[in-house]
């Protein structure tokens, strides 16, 4: 009998964290390591064979942990601006009380930051250079404002010169056939994950389990183990009863909340269930094009918060369309001021929560509950 | 033709623009910056502005087109590379064209004086560098008025003054911020008895360290080169230049103290200021920070600035 998904997720996060106790106690890592945001192009990472973290995933666990308030009070210290990002606050407070739930992750070689989901990111990277004292390589990526042909020269340059750099750092040379399977393999994730999440909007699914199913399409997307646990989670799901379509439908429109034990506020919703999101769709890149190269320009360059404001709008009214929802719980996210606007022409009545996706102490309950009210109340009424 | 320009990274040798310093603006949304708020609500509002023009640099400005596409207004977004090499100049310089050729496309006109204006840039940043390596001896707060003054008339209007009322001395500061938009500040730390001797504002030492445009070769080039490697902009994910540059200053002026004007919520400046704060306490130099929650943000810091003054 196979493994259940739960059982491959744990196996997956327990190589992903094995060292940190160790990398705590003053351990070297074994190989290169780049410190990475989540949409950078891993797959030339992992062809050259340099291991690659990142911070933001290790954030979402500390605070999963319940630890956040005792680091986000420790940058302060370090004069790190509460307004920041949270991600970037409890990192900065983890490594400078060089603690955390899980250890440490491993002393960077080099920091690589992209521009493709915000411009806050290659900020924080900034400071992890100042601490560490490492090269940092910022790739920026025009986006969708930019013409493509453009925008495509610009980006294979850089990536050209990740490579060059990379191939320095690491002493191996990228071999093009590698990669092209590792992009397939990010490929055959996402196609994976595609069949998952669209199994939410029918099945009797806990949304918790796609919360926290989608750190391995950011953390682990090229590798072949990715696509194998959603095919298992495709499998069990499949066997879910459907939902109870007594239930109203609501888009869960912005991050989970990585504190709460649900990643969501289920205790708000009343009768109603979740049935679509759009985080867990963030990581669904297109590798489209007929060589390494393009496939990594179109999966990269056209993030879903790199797009223009029509096409998110449109990606977005699709996705509540395919769901059913006739609410959306819309976040704002005291650390993601780039998905603001995400929501700004979606179609359907919106209970608008000023949130932070790692700060328990942000949300005012009372006002996020009188919120909620309203729209059950406005759903109930349509 | 009345565009509204955002930050100093706008090429004025394209065509004239009204920069933005400050404006009373009545939108508040909620953790985004107050001065990028106020753009938004002047170039709604102000019947005399017919159009915008703004960097993507920062998580403001990513967005600012989807509160402006509606406008009816010209609404052109000028991408900045977050890098500083050869790539990134090659781009910034199709960006450039391709803002003028928008420019040209929305008003009909026709931009044909680039080099000239190029070297009306030029002689007039060279104005405010003779102005600025005086400032130990003129009053700061007439400095920045004049450049906030000079900064909304065409290009071909500006000039530069020769000399400023003077400076009445005391205790060496230098302020670092992304723009001085809050009127009478720089007044109140001069009457508190600090003399501002050097800045890393957007409106100053960044608006005129921009090297010369050569007229020769490819001018758009030379335009983004020039743009790309003036003092440069925590946007730009170099702090480590920004503190060589600022801490070579601070120690060559004898500088006591530094004050960081912000905005709220500006994460490219709070970002800065963790790692900067750390540099100065390792000089030993004390460091204020006031933080504006928009453009207009008038309160008076005097209890912190009188308080800092006697720390120095």
């Amino acid at each position: 009998m196979g493994q259940s998904s739960i059982q491959l997720q744990a196996k997956l996060m327990r190589e992903y964290y094995r060292d940190f106790s160790k990398y705590a106690k003053g351990k070297l890592p074994a190989r290169k390591t780049a410190w990475v945001t989540a949409f950078t192009p891993v797959e030339i990472l992992e062809a050259l064979d340099i291991q690659y973290i990142y911070p933001e995933s290790y954030a979402a666990v500390i605070a999963a942990s319940g630890q956040e308030q005792t680091v986000l009070e420790e940058s302060e210290r370090q004069e790190l601006c509460r307004d920041c990002c949270s991600y970037a606050c409890c990192i900065e407070g983890t490594l400078a009380l060089e603690a955390g739930p899980r250890g440490l992750p491993p002393r960077p070689d080099v920091l690589i930051a992209t521009n493709n989901q915000c411009n806050t990111l290659p900020n924080w990277w900034n400071i992890l250079a100042e601490r560490y004292g490492v090269p940092l390589i910022v790739l920026d990526y025009p986006g969708e404002a930019a013409e493509r042909e453009m925008a495509y020269e610009y980006v294979i340059a850089q990536h050209r010169d990740l490579i060059e750099k990379m191939e320095a750092l690491s002493g191996n040379k990228l071999d093009m056939d590698r990669l092209a399977q590792l992009i397939e393999n990010s490929r055959a994730s996402v196609a994976a994950w595609r069949r998952v999440t669209d199994l939410l909007a029918e099945r009797d699914i806990e949304p918790t389990l796609l919360f926290d199913g989608i750190s391995f399409l950011i953390t682990h997307r090229c590798k072949p183990e990715t696509a194998a646990l959603y095919e298992v989670m495709e499998e069990e799901f499949s066997q879910t009863p459907p939902a109870d379509e007594s239930k109203p439908r609501l888009f869960w429109l912005g991050y989970p909340l990585w504190y709460h034990e649900k990643r969501y506020m289920p205790e708000l919703l009343g009768e109603c269930r979740i049935s679509g999101s759009n985080y867990i769709t963030w990581w669904s890149l297109d590798y489209d094009g007929d060589t390494p190269m393009e496939q990594l320009f179109s999966a990269y360059n056209y993030t879903f918060l790199n797009l223009k404001q029509e096409t998110k709008d449109a990606r977005l009214s699709e996705d509540i369309r395919r769901s059913g929802a006739v609410g959306a719980v819309t976040l704002h996210n005291k650390s993601c001021k780039c998905d603001f606007v995400s929501a700004r022409n979606i179609p359907i009545p919106q209970a608008e929560l000023e949130i932070d996706m790692i700060d328990r102490t942000f949300l005012d309950e009372g006002r996020a509950r009188r919120q909620m009210e309203a729209l059950l109340e406005s759903i109930c009424a349509g | 033709m009345n565009i509204l320009s955002f930050s100093g990274f706008i090429p004025e040798q394209i065509c004239d623009t009204v920069r933005f310093i400050r404006h009373p603006g009545q939108r508040s949304i909620a953790h985004y910056c107050g001065y990028a708020a106020d753009f938004i609500s002047r170039v709604l509002d102000d019947d005399s502005i017919d159009g915008c023009v703004f960097p993507r640099t920062c998580d403001s400005t990513r967005v600012l087109e989807s509160y402006l596409a509606g406008s009816g207004k010209f609404v052109h977004r000028l991408h900045v590379p977050a890098r500083r090499d050869g790539l990134a100049v090659a781009y910034l310089a199709e960006r450039i064209k391709g803002y003028q050729k928008a420019v040209e496309a929305h008003y009909g006109v026709t931009l044909d004086n680039v080099p000239q204006r190029g070297e009306l840039v030029n002689e007039r940043n060279a104005a405010v560098a003779r102005l600025y390596g005086a400032l130990p001896e003129l009053s700061f707060g007439a400095y920045i008025d004049m450049l906030h003054a000079m900064l909304q008339r065409p290009l071909a209007e500006q000039t530069v003054p020769d000399t400023l009322p003077a400076s009445a001395g005391g205790k060496p500061v230098y302020l670092v911020g992304s723009t001085m938009c809050s009127a009478g500040l720089a007044s109140a730390i001069e009457e508190a008895g600090m003399n501002i001797v050097g800045d890393r504002l957007t409106e100053s030492k960044r608006l005129f360290s921009a090297p010369p445009v050569s007229a020769k070769g490819d001018i758009y080039e030379n335009i983004a080169a020039s743009m790309l490697h003036n003092r440069t902009s925590p946007t730009q994910n170099d702090f480590d230049s920004i503190l060589q540059e600022d801490l070579a200053e601070i120690k060559s002026k004898g500088v006591l103290g530094v004050i960081f004007v912000t905005q709220k919520y500006c994460e490219p400046y709070d970002y800065l200021y963790s790692v900067y704060k750390k540099a100065l306490d390792k000089l030993s130099v004390p460091a204020l920070r006031l933080t504006l929650t928009d453009s207009t943000d008038g309160r008076r810091f005097d209890a912190a600035i009188e308080t800092f003054a006697d720390i120095l």
